[in-house]
């Protein structure tokens, strides 16, 4: 390594450290290929049935550094896919997403735990059939890459969360179908 | 007269003593098998195969039964369909020249009335391996729809896909390891 290079790895050193003691929020945009919302409730008290959102957009604002940021994620609720097409109608309707009536499903979130390095748990705030509710995501975990081929910083994780949807005015076939519903978030977002 | 009668109440005795082996078949729209992948250890990519048939024999009281479930691969939905089409080709499941994958579980094993496992073997890619499903959430209701005896619950095992030569993607650091979360219910035929 000649003198000038030396010089300009020890100056782009420098630039990364100050990027990361200013630690700046920064964007990113949900990655629709790999961002999926999946439910799970019992059905008769027996087997878990499954089904998941195909169409969910969002972003996330996170100063890493300092921990917070703010996230902000809705979900087209007529996107619902069970592998069962007339299941999926009943769903759409009044009785279970209403999606004429509130088309989206909204989750916004600005109370980050992080327990180091990892990040915990994400609190905040479920709108879903007109009904706010606080929400809290577990994080089971959460990691950031270069992508490959984006040749960006991707960031994301998998995260769950549970609810009544008695307590969001869903109450038609209790308790055969079970009230409470497991979600299962697959996120990554692509920085902007 | 009386000895009939007599003859036909050993048999229906016995007939409870021993209790039949009953047939259930695998209730499509209750039945799915889904697949979790890491995507480079980040967040989890999750399908499921919306076409599949199967029938269970279940003898309850003695405790034995048999189960075996077919998969179409063609039938691979992520929702996300360019991955769909790279998964039903050559690289993963080569649904063109292997259309189905198939599990026949010939070990079901209880606790007490509860079926815990079941044992049998994978047959994929032109491959079969021993697999063992845990089983949670075991149970049987009379659904008021059908008026039928459904028997079902929640079953799961990993597998390593490089075992049936589905190795794509392994050295740029696709997982090897796949969990399997099966649904099943079936109806009293």
């Amino acid at each position: 390594m000649g003198h000038r290079s030396r010089v300009a790895a020890f100056g782009a050193a420098g630039v990364f450290m100050a990027g990361l003691a200013c630690a700046e929020p920064v964007t990113y945009t949900l990655d629709p290929v790999h961002t999926r919302v999946h439910w799970e409730t019992r059905h008769f008290g027996t087997s878990t049935q499954r089904g998941r959102f195909d169409r969910v957009e969002g972003s996330v604002r996170l100063d890493r550094g300092a921990g917070r940021g703010d996230v902000s994620i809705s979900i087209d609720t007529g996107s619902v896919s069970s592998g069962v097409p007339a299941l999926d109608r009943v769903l759409r309707g009044k009785d279970f997403l209403a999606s004429d009536a509130h088309p989206q499903a909204y989750f916004v979130a600005s109370q980050w735990r992080f327990d180091g390095e990892s990040l915990r748990e994400l609190r905040g705030e479920f709108s879903w059939r007109g009904v706010s509710q606080p929400l809290s995501l577990h994080a089971l975990r959460f990691a950031c890459r270069i992508d490959a081929a984006l040749q960006r910083e991707v960031c994301g994780g998998d995260f769950e969360a549970e609810l009544r949807r008695s307590d969001f005015g869903s109450t038609f076939g209790l308790p055969f179908v079970g009230d409470t519903v497991r979600l299962l978030i697959a996120v990554e977002g692509v920085r902007q | 007269m009386p000895k009939t009668l007599l003859a036909l109440a050993v048999l229906a005795a016995s007939g409870l003593a021993h209790a039949e082996m009953a047939t259930y078949s695998i209730d499509p729209t209750h039945t799915f098998v889904t697949f979790e992948a890491k995507h480079f250890n980040t967040s989890t990519l999750r399908g499921r195969f919306d076409r599949k048939e199967g029938e269970v024999l279940l003898d309850r009281a003695a405790r034995t039964g048999k189960a075996e479930i077919t998969i179409d691969t063609g039938s691979i939905d992520t929702g996300v369909p360019p991955l769909d089409s790279h998964l039903k080709g050559k690289d993963f499941f080569n649904a063109a020249e292997a259309p189905v994958v198939k599990f026949v579980g010939d070990k079901i094993v209880f606790n007490g009335n509860k079926i815990t496992a079941v044992a049998g073997s994978l047959t994929m890619l032109g491959k079969t391996l021993p697999v063992t499903l845990n089983a949670r959430n075991f149970n049987c209701y009379t659904s008021p729809l059908l008026k039928r005896e459904v028997c079902g619950g929640d079953f799961e095992t990993t597998i390593a896909r490089s075992q049936w030569g589905m190795n794509y993607g392994l050295n740029v650091g696709l997982p090897d390891n796949i969990h399997l979360l099966i649904q099943i219910e079936a109806i009293k035929q």
